[in-house]
């Protein structure tokens, strides 16, 4: 059993109150996904300081209608096994292409122009709440794929990347940051799917990934690979 | 008391079921989360208007919260946090992100410090006993002013300890070792009460 210092104590008081830094946040994240007296003390912390935020107040009636409205539009049955969900999430989730454009005029010229000829793939991962959206540039001569996030929030989750191919097997291709761009060479057995036509998405999943190599968690974003 | 061991056993009921429709919302579940909601409404929106005094900014905020409740209930680990716990958690970070975006995160002013003394009207929902409340602002009392400041500040201003080392003129390092001393008394006063 863990005996806290009072650092260790200190440090979830801080995590609570929104004081560390993105290291730091992730750090406790990670402690509170292995170590259950330290995810205790920041539970506790949550409950010490939860009278200075409460203060109940009847939310107005037009409010659940807007949430209802801004929810992805269910498709098929509602309540299914994790893989179901998967596949549910994936349907339905649309990116304009004046978003892709958007991002893509924002990045850098060496991100999306390399100094080969080659053209790259790219693609645009969104969601359509909106909540998360990520853009993925990749260069099949090389292997090199850089992801940048543009907002993207798993929790006390890591986001990890998935390609799936037309036969709908998600391959994964591993946790990417979500506060910065991931750069990153595609293993050698994943290169074949990384074609246009293919899907990347984005679930909330353990540091080391979703067991057994499959997606656990609901797709946050997702995208086709398409030419520039 | 007999009085007492019925309420707490229908706190816990209702955590029960609390805990087990965001479980279900985490599945996609659509009318889980609309349980959600109306369990839990009234409590985030109060922590909206705390962090968004202005009502409709505070309306906007809370409808971003519940959207990012439905799209992270799958993270809900049962074991490691209270449902209401998490929620306000997550109600507070996402609600201090918009007011970081919004460049108005900062030291909340000495006034609105005072409120921290002035404990919230208890509805039925509140999970938190009022000896709870007491406890936290009769500790809290007991802090340095400045440190309970920025305490609450950092809580409900999204205020940082750059913010803090800035208006104290005071190195970072040594404004972060007086803050982990004022938490760790914190701790102490009210594990003492408790």
């Amino acid at each position: 059993m863990t005996i806290l210092s009072e650092e260790d104590i200190a440090i979830a008081g801080e995590y609570v109150l929104g004081l560390l830094d993105a290291a730091g946040e992730a750090t406790v994240n990670a402690r509170i996904a292995t170590d259950a007296v330290f995810a205790a003390e920041v539970e506790a912390w949550r409950q010490r300081l939860a009278p200075m935020l409460t203060g109940d107040a009847d939310a107005p009636a037009h409010i659940w209608g807007n949430i209802q409205n801004a929810l992805p539009r269910p498709t098929g049955q509602d309540v299914g096994s994790g893989k179901l969900l998967f596949w549910r999430s994936l349907t339905g989730i649309s990116v304009s292409a004046a978003a892709i454009l958007g991002i893509l005029l924002l990045q850098k010229p060496d991100a999306v122009a390399p100094t080969t000829p080659e053209i790259p793939l790219i693609a645009a991962l969104g969601s359509e709440t909106g909540a998360a959206s990520l853009t993925a540039s990749y260069e099949a001569g090389t292997g090199r794929m850089i992801v940048t996030p543009v907002s993207l929030d798993t929790g006390e989750l890591y986001p990890e990347l998935w390609i799936i191919p037309a036969d709908g097997t998600p391959h994964s291709l591993g946790i990417v940051a979500s506060n910065k761009a991931t750069s990153m060479t595609v293993p050698l057995e994943a290169r074949q799917y990384m074609g246009t036509g293919g899907t990347l998405a984005i679930t909330p999943e353990p540091q080391t990934g979703g067991p057994g190599g499959k997606p656990t968690g609901p797709v946050l974003a997702s995208g086709k690979i398409t030419t520039l | 008391m007999a009085a007492d061991s019925a309420s707490s056993d229908l706190d816990s009921a209702r955590r029960a079921r609390l805990a087990e429709a965001l479980m279900r919302t985490g599945r996609g579940d659509r009318s889980a989360f609309e349980a959600v909601y109306k369990a839990t409404s009234a409590k985030l929106f109060g922590v909206c208007l705390r962090i968004f005094p202005d009502r409709n900014e505070a309306e906007e905020a809370l409808q971003d919260a519940y959207l990012t409740i439905w799209n992270k209930a799958a993270s809900f680990e049962t074991g490691r946090a209270s449902p209401i716990s998490w929620l306000v958690a997550v109600t507070r970070n996402r609600a201090i992100d918009r007011l970081r975006a919004r460049g108005k995160a900062g030291m909340t002013s000495l006034d609105e410090a005072a409120e921290i003394a002035d404990p919230a009207p208890l509805a039925d929902a509140q999970l938190l006993a009022s000896g709870e409340d007491h406890m936290l602002h009769g500790c809290i009392d007991g802090l340095e002013r400045r440190d309970a400041h920025f305490i609450r500040s950092a809580f409900i201003g999204g205020a940082t300890y750059a913010d803090l080392a800035e208006r104290e003129g005071e190195p970072l390092g040594t404004v972060k070792s007086r803050i982990r001393r004022a938490l760790i008394k914190l701790r102490g006063c009210m594990e003492g009460a408790s």
